[in-house]
């Protein structure tokens, strides 16, 4: 699943196409630049334009582009300051809605916030007609490629395609071959790569047709620059995006094999793929379910999506996994990504896949060459948009050509399979030179030769103004009910620096919003413009009758990590208050009755595996205290520390991100950097403002969970997971603090466990305004265990857990009877109820120390059955 | 072309007097330790009919009884079976029943164009079928990568003009001798480099091997998977391999002909081969291939039988 990346020599090597003049310097003959500086608010003033023949914005003759200067215009006098506030803005809109792309090995963990810059590429109406028109054509012209060769293949019989492009091609799924596709459709969504040559036409340099990537970052893009650049966004009357979305998820939901509600899912490989944030994105946007491939399952030559409540039927799958890893029974046997059984049933034509399986053989170079004649031959049209000329060496007259003419090419691998950088003929000394023949000769069909083009460039914001980088533009096709549809926009990609061609999101490159605004010529009607960017991101809403991704599809495995995610977060609240209240008493060491709560503390500390052990005698200096305390903190590599179990709670949001909202997962990106340790922080870097900082983002996520999650069956599994965590926890804290023993033996801890557990149970407030001052043990032991109004007592969490446990099993009943998890896990509660309903239970140290005992051991059991009766993942093997 | 639909239809003349009848039975028995709730299987266990022999008789058994079982024809016209068990089940026993008739080969290894000349027809194969039937056995497949190595290691075969032929009997010889058949040498994963070096393998690696060495050349080779006779005819060595799937190659020679040698041992493939299906490699025609769900210790028992029958 990588990018494509481009690399091209930079522009004073190419071989200089005949340049057609500038239309925007014809337009305007006569006058004369330097005479009639332009009112360009002075942004312009220090851009340098001179690094490609072909500047978006600043034409040859050093004049603003007319669409560029409306655009200028209404973004106001230059400001360095204004535009950084712009930029930070944008930033934190990003970093907010966790907008991230993943890259293989980076040694600075699994994501990297997406780069965006703010000036968008803009294109004129009637030159993104063009592109619009081109794009279709294209779109339509692989697709039918496709169709003969997984179908008649009367392309190569006749002679036009020679057969070894697709046998030497690994790309050519022969087990796709024959597979039913309805309406010949193979291509459902596809992208293209485009570039503005020197001639300022734009240029085909790749296909995407196996699962294109882009859609939903060019969104996210849209949504932040809307809303940062509003005014502007506005006033350019940019064409919105959203309706290509919608006419996207009308057409999936129409594919739909047979009669009923159809159900639409998102296929992704999982959360360590680099572009998952889009998938979960895309998956929301749309109203489709996100799933993965141990989501489906097989029966009867049919898929499901396996969910709490049973086998749900599938009937579109739209992938974002490549066609390769879909199904181990039939294509990639070490797959574990797909669903085994997939290929039988898209035969049985019981399931729609988009796009159609073995589509990714278009993304190859070699068919590049053979385009111009196919689309007079198939289309009976000129091509319209160019592609780069090229020759597949896998002929005898081509390969000789590229041996004679390696100077002045490109050699690229002729697919996927190849693992080739390309290589610039001209940059290679004679013995390299011969060395590539050689390799050549040896395997020609791995390779092709392509000419040379120079990119445009484009204005990025750096720091004190603007600077041209090149760029790419990536378009979005969408198959719809009305026949190839463009996303009137796009992903723009951005060199990192001036005079830097290599442009891609993997060595650092940015991205840019694409604008299309409209043409003087040809104004549409008003209302199809964007009169508020936010409305482009607000997710389709459903046609009445439409399924919507419910409470019954919620999949089993996102059912499991809602549980974790609850656990684990619950699991920090109680790892930060721990930690706090050390650290607070560490450092007002003299307050009266600090240093008996210290000891308590430590020794819990201790107990958790948090801190070494000696460091719970009581003789241990805060100097020894305070750097095992900070590793409690922020150490990652500390199996029990707060931020390792921070990273369990990033992760598991993570695998079920597109089940949290927005606002939960600000939370939850907020959490993750608070337990980070400040870079730089110095030995005795202050423990307790981030400590403090925890403490409220862990409220408002379990706020965030009180008040906006709907009570479907994901909500109580995360709420199940937290409850029985802080069960455990109070179990533990108890057990910890040894009461049983100390409350009755040890008077002089008394007091200080006594408030240690009142403060770590958060019930000072309570238990004050109930019985004043004096602690006492059989009060406090009642608030803490018994009370059914504590929402942080023992009993309370049990009570909770009860009734979710007795809404699944209600719920699950027509599962086998005799054995069934669910009921023990309530059983087990219940028995734990009866417990605490023992009247003696606060006054009697041997009661309370056998209740306490037996909760220890059967609580983590709860947890066993839950996931015996819904997570249990069978994992699919080869057998 | 996958065909779902079409009944197998033989293509071979009726049986000559050289003719042997076999009756050929294969089981193959996984045991997985726990029961499983679901298996899907894809299995390549009827014999595909082709000038030399001809199906008289194709039975599969599956057991415990599938839910599903769909027959259709893979991208190389062999026939496959897919197979669901969908309740769950500890053990799974697929046997296939066959009664084949095989020929002796039609043409002698002498009587073929020189192997130089078939190496620009083969990639040149203009007809979308030709290229289908032999063009497509001319480039790497996901078990046999081509390499300068495997050429060098072909190269003393091919002196130029020799008839391929000849050049294929001297290659499967020098296999033959070159290499030792060793089962713990390799497994189903060991890449063609390593058999190269090691000099060691089974009848996989040696039929990889081969071909591996065709391509290098620029020839098409074919794998393919099938069955030796059980017991030899009277006062005939017992061949290596006999109670268990075997594999070998078979070789274009120009036209439609297709030469089948055996380098695990040494010789031609005759009367005594059965040939069940071809592919690029082992991975195209694997006997069973199967996905399974959950499961420990899984384990797995193959035989096979081949009797001569008198018709």
């Amino acid at each position: 699943m990588l990018p494509a990346s481009f690399s091209f020599p930079s522009s004073d090597k190419i071989s200089a196409k005949k340049a057609l003049p500038d239309p925007d310097d014809v337009s305007h003959p006569t006058d004369d630049a330097a005479a009639h500086p332009e009112p360009d608010a002075g942004y312009s003033g220090a851009y340098d334009r001179s690094i490609s023949p072909y500047d978006e914005m600043v034409t040859g003759q050093k004049r603003m582009r007319p669409h560029w200067k409306q655009f200028l215009s209404s973004l106001g006098p230059i400001h360095p300051d204004r535009m950084v506030e712009r930029w930070e803005g944008a930033r934190r809109l990003l970093r907010q809605n966790g907008v991230t792309y993943n890259i293989y090995g980076d040694p600075q963990g699994i994501e990297r916030p997406w780069p965006l810059d703010l000036i968008p590429l803009l294109i004129t109406g009637d030159e993104w007609s063009r592109i619009e028109a081109g794009v279709i054509q294209r779109a339509q012209l692989l697709n039918a490629l496709l169709s003969d060769l997984y179908g008649p293949q009367t392309l190569i019989r006749s002679g036009r395609l020679p057969a070894s492009l697709i046998y030497a091609d690994p790309s050519f799924r022969r087990p796709c071959h024959g597979l039913p596709v309805p309406g010949g459709r193979y291509l459902h969504f596809y992208a293209v790569d485009l570039a503005r040559g020197g001639d300022g036409r734009w240029w085909v340099l790749g296909d995407r047709t196996n699962t294109p990537s882009g859609a939903g970052y060019a969104l996210e893009n849209r949504s932040v620059v809307g809303q940062v650049l509003s005014e502007t966004y506005r006033y350019c009357q940019v064409e919105r995006l959203n309706p290509f979305f919608i006419a996207f998820r009308e057409a999936l939901s129409a594919l739909a094999p047979g009669p009923g509600a159809p159900r639409v899912v998102l296929l992704t490989p999982g959360p360590y793929t680099e572009t998952y944030f889009e998938h979960a994105y895309l998956a929301r946007h749309l109203g489709i379910t996100l799933v993965e491939g141990e989501d489906l399952a097989v029966r009867d030559r049919r898929v499901f999506l396996k969910t709490l409540s049973g086998l749900e039927p599938v009937n579109v799958i739209l992938r974002r996994l490549d066609d390769d890893f879909c199904d181990p029974l039939e294509l990639r046997a070490d797959s574990s990504l797909g669903v085994a059984g997939l290929l039988q049933a898209v035969r049985a034509g019981n399931v729609v896949v988009a796009n159609a399986l073995g589509s990714g053989l278009m993304e190859s170079m070699s068919y590049k060459s053979f385009l111009p004649t196919l689309c007079r031959h198939v289309l009976g049209e000129e091509l319209q948009l160019p592609s780069l000329a090229s020759w597949w060496c896998g002929q005898e007259a081509e390969l000789a050509f590229v041996l004679d003419r390696l100077d002045h090419l490109v050699i690229k691998g002729a697919n996927r399979d190849v693992v080739l950088d390309p290589i610039f003929g001209a940059d290679l000394s004679a013995t390299e030179k011969d060395k590539l023949r050689q390799r050549l000769r040896q395997r020609p069909w791995d390779y092709v030769g392509q000419e040379q083009i120079t990119l445009s460039t484009a204005p990025v914001w750096q720091e004190q103004g603007l600077q041209a980088h090149h760029v790419v533009l990536r378009v979005f096709v969408a198959a719809t009910a009305s026949g190839y549809t463009v996303m009137p926009g796009g992903l723009t990609r951005v060199a990192p620096e001036p005079g830097r061609l290599v442009v891609s999101m993997h060595s650092g490159g940015g991205s840019k919003d694409t604008w299309v605004m409209p043409s003087e010529r040809h104004q549409e009607p008003i209302n199809f413009r964007a009169s508020n960017a936010r409305t482009d991101q607000r997710p389709i809403e459903p046609k009445a009758g439409e399924i919507r991704p419910m409470a019954g599809d919620l999949p089993s495995r996102v059912a499991d990590g809602l549980f974790w995610l609850g656990r684990y977060a619950e699991r920090c609240d109680g790892a930060v208050r721990l930690l706090r209240g050390t650290s607070t008493r560490l450092i007002e060491g003299d307050v009266p009755g600090a240093s008996d709560e210290l000891g308590a503390l430590l020794r819990l500390l201790v107990w958790g595996g948090m801190i070494p052990a000696e460091l719970g005698s009581g003789e241990a200096s805060t100097r020894e205290i305070l750097p095992a305390l900070r590793a409690a903190i922020f150490d990652p590599d500390h199996p029990t520390s707060l931020r390792a179990n921070v990273q369990r709670v990033y992760r598991a949001a993570h695998s079920v991100r597109d089940r949290l909202s927005r606002d939960m997962w600000r939370v939850m990106v907020q959490i993750d950097r608070g337990s980070h340790l400040p870079e730089g922080a110095p030995e005795g870097v202050a423990v307790l403002e981030p400590l403090d900082e925890m403490v409220t983002s862990l409220s408002a996520l379990f706020g965030l969970e009180q008040e906006s999650m709907t009570r479907g069956p994901g909500w109580r599994f995360l709420t199940m997971g937290r409850r029985l965590e802080r069960a455990s926890r109070m179990v533990g804290m108890m057990r910890g603090l040894q009461v049983a023993d100390v409350l009755w033996a040890d008077e002089d801890r008394q007091d200080a466990t006594l408030e240690v557990m009142l403060e770590l149970a958060e019930s000072f407030m309570t238990y004050r305004a109930r019985y004043f001052a004096t602690l006492q043990r059989s009060p406090v032991l009642h608030l803490l265990l018994v009370e059914p109004e504590n929402p942080r007592s023992l009993a309370f969490q049990l009570t909770l857990l009860r009734d979710r446990l007795a809404e699944l099993a209600e719920g699950t009943q027509r599962r086998a009877p005799t054995h069934n998890p669910t009921a023990t896990a309530l059983r087990i509660v219940e028995a734990g109820l009866t417990s605490l309903a023992q009247p003696e239970l606060v006054r009697n140290p041997i009661l309370l120390r056998t209740a306490l005992d037996t909760l220890a051991a059967t609580l983590p059991e709860v947890s066993n059955h839950l996931a015996h009766a819904f997570f249990s993942h069978a994992f699919a093997r080869s057998a | 072309m996958p065909s779902p639909d079409r009944p197998d239809r033989p293509t071979a003349p009726p049986a000559s007097d050289a003719a042997v009848r076999y009756r050929a039975r294969h089981r193959t028995r996984y045991d997985y330790g726990e029961d499983v709730p679901v298996s899907h299987h894809l299995v390549h266990l009827a014999t595909r009919s082709h000038p030399r022999q001809r199906c008289r008789r194709s039975l599969l058994t599956v057991s415990p009884a599938p839910a599903v079982r769909w027959d259709f024809k893979d991208y190389f016209g062999n026939p496959v079976s897919y197979v669901a068990v969908q309740e769950p089940h500890g053990w799974l026993d697929v046997a296939s029943d066959l009664e084949i008739e095989v020929r002796p080969p039609p043409f002698a290894a002498t009587e073929t164009p020189p192997w130089n000349e078939l190496r620009p027809l083969a990639r040149a194969l203009a007809g979308a079928d030709e290229a289908t039937a032999i063009g497509q056995f001319v480039f790497d497949s996901a078990l046999v990568k081509t390499t300068l190595d495997l050429a060098d290691y072909a190269k003393p075969s091919f002196p130029a003009d020799r008839p391929i032929g000849e050049a294929l009997i001297d290659l499967n010889r020098r296999i033959n001798k070159d290499f030792a058949f060793d089962p713990t040498a390799t497994t189903v994963s060991t890449p063609l480099a390593e058999v190269l070096a090691k000099r060691r393998g089974v009848c996989q690696d040696f039929a990889h091997l081969f071909i591996g060495c065709l391509r290098a050349l620029g020839l098409p080779g074919r794998y393919v998977s099938g069955y030796l006779r059980t017991l030899p005819p009277p006062g005939r060595p017992r061949l290596v391999g006999a109670d268990v799937s075997h594999a070998w190659v078979s070789a274009w020679c120009g036209g439609n002909r297709w030469l089948d040698l055996c380098p695990t041992n040494g010789r031609l493939v005759d009367a005594d081969f059965i040939t069940i299906a071809w592919g690029r490699d082992f991975d195209d025609v694997s006997p069973v291939r199967g996905v399974i769900f959950g499961g420990s210790h899984q384990k797995l028992l193959v035989e096979v039988d081949v009797e001569v029958i008198t018709p």
